[in-house]
């Protein structure tokens, strides 16, 4: 190598086809690819297609005739939403103008506070779902009927209350287990959308902190 | 954006957004996103600069910030240290100075840190200003530039990929 790359630096750009400014096309409808402006705006469609989607439930689970399950989830993906809308409140703080550390740290702060809070809410939801799903079922005119028709034939089901009880062990152990696994079936489901993105922040701050030591 | 902010306030210092992008992006149309992408930030957050450095160096700070955090999903253009040689063959652009080509092949062929690091360096800035742009300790830059520049070194000289 005959010169330092200082001055194959400073001499490269002397010629003036090396720093051709890009034209600017409509900035106000450019979609920005900032990794939070990213987070920020699928945050946002996340919670919106949320709420839509509960009244979607809402109403097509009266239609079909499941209610109970309609309102159950009605309320537990609202009470999703309004936490995580708390949670971006937190993200939309983050400033931009600290060092790359700082602004990194912030960012991969805010994530693993998200991560956790919506990993512990994950263990009651997962379990709500499938209860209000069996509930909604159960209370539906339809499953009724059958199970007065079974009813009508003698010594075919074991009842307490009304309640067939052999019939709610495999429900109380379903429930268990996506209340037990709730936060695994989270992460799992969290890291096949941003696995990658993760691993690439983990990488970075790891190599400033190697610099920082 | 008012042409006049990107004209009194971005223009002058397009070179450094230039550089940088340049060296964080493999395709034309990457880099032109990022430098559209560094000039909506610099515009977004220009009411937060508040003078506690120069704003050059704060359009630094920005453009490197962005640059690093602008991950692509897509894993032809994920650029990870394991993935070092398709990222410098995948990168067809040139400059004039063939040198320069070279350099900015051999700068590619580095983690996005020590990216960061020597285009600082070579920028001029103080081991200093380049820890308080990357947030990191002072005392190591120089051991960091002095890797790097060896690094770079030997593979302009073709003793590394």
């Amino acid at each position: 190598m005959e010169k330092s790359i200082e001055t194959i630096w400073k001499e490269g750009f002397l010629k003036n086809d090396a720093l051709v400014a890009p034209k600017l096309n409509d900035l106000y409808n450019q979609k920005s690819k900032h990794i939070i402006d990213k987070f920020k705006r699928m945050f946002r469609i996340n919670l919106n297609a949320i709420v839509i989607g509960s009244f979607v439930i809402l109403i097509a689970s009266g239609v079909v005739g499941i209610p109970v399950m309609g309102i159950g989830y009605f309320f537990i993906l609202n009470t999703i939403v309004l936490v995580n809308r708390r949670l971006m409140k937190d993200l939309i703080k983050i400033d931009k103008n600290v060092n790359s550390y700082q602004y990194l740290k912030s960012f991969d702060n805010w994530m693993k506070e998200q991560l956790a809070v919506n990993r512990k809410l994950a263990r009651y939801y997962y379990p709500l779902f499938f209860v209000f799903m069996v509930l909604g079922f159960w209370f539906s005119n339809d499953i009724q009927e059958t199970f007065k028709g079974i009813l009508e034939r003698p010594n075919q089901i074991y009842l307490i209350n009304n309640i067939p009880v052999l019939w709610t062990i495999p429900i109380a152990i379903i429930t268990g287990l996506l209340a037990y696994f709730g936060d695994r079936i989270y992460n799992f489901d969290v890291s096949l959308i941003y696995g990658q993105v993760f691993r690439k922040l983990d990488e970075l701050i790891a190599d400033i902190e190697e610099l920082r030591a | 954006m008012s042409t006049d902010f990107y004209t009194s306030s971005i223009l002058p210092y397009a070179a450094i957004i230039i550089k940088i992008c340049r060296a964080y992006t493999n395709t034309q149309e990457d880099f032109e996103d990022y430098y559209q992408e560094v000039c909506l930030q610099i515009w977004r957050s220009n009411e937060n600069f508040r003078g506690q450095s120069e704003w050059s160096t704060w359009i630094y700070r920005l453009t490197l910030n962005v640059c690093l955090t602008l991950l692509k999903k897509n894993s032809k253009h994920h650029v990870t240290s394991n993935h070092l040689p398709d990222v410098a063959a995948e990168d067809n652009r040139t400059f004039d100075d063939e040198s320069l080509n070279h350099l900015y092949i051999a700068i590619k062929q580095l983690s996005e840190v020590d990216r960061a690091v020597i285009l600082l360096y070579l920028e001029e800035k103080t081991y200093q200003e380049i820890a308080e742009i990357i947030g990191t300790n002072p005392n190591n830059i120089g051991v960091r530039v002095k890797r790097i520049k060896e690094r770079l070194k030997k593979i302009l000289d073709g003793k590394v990929n």
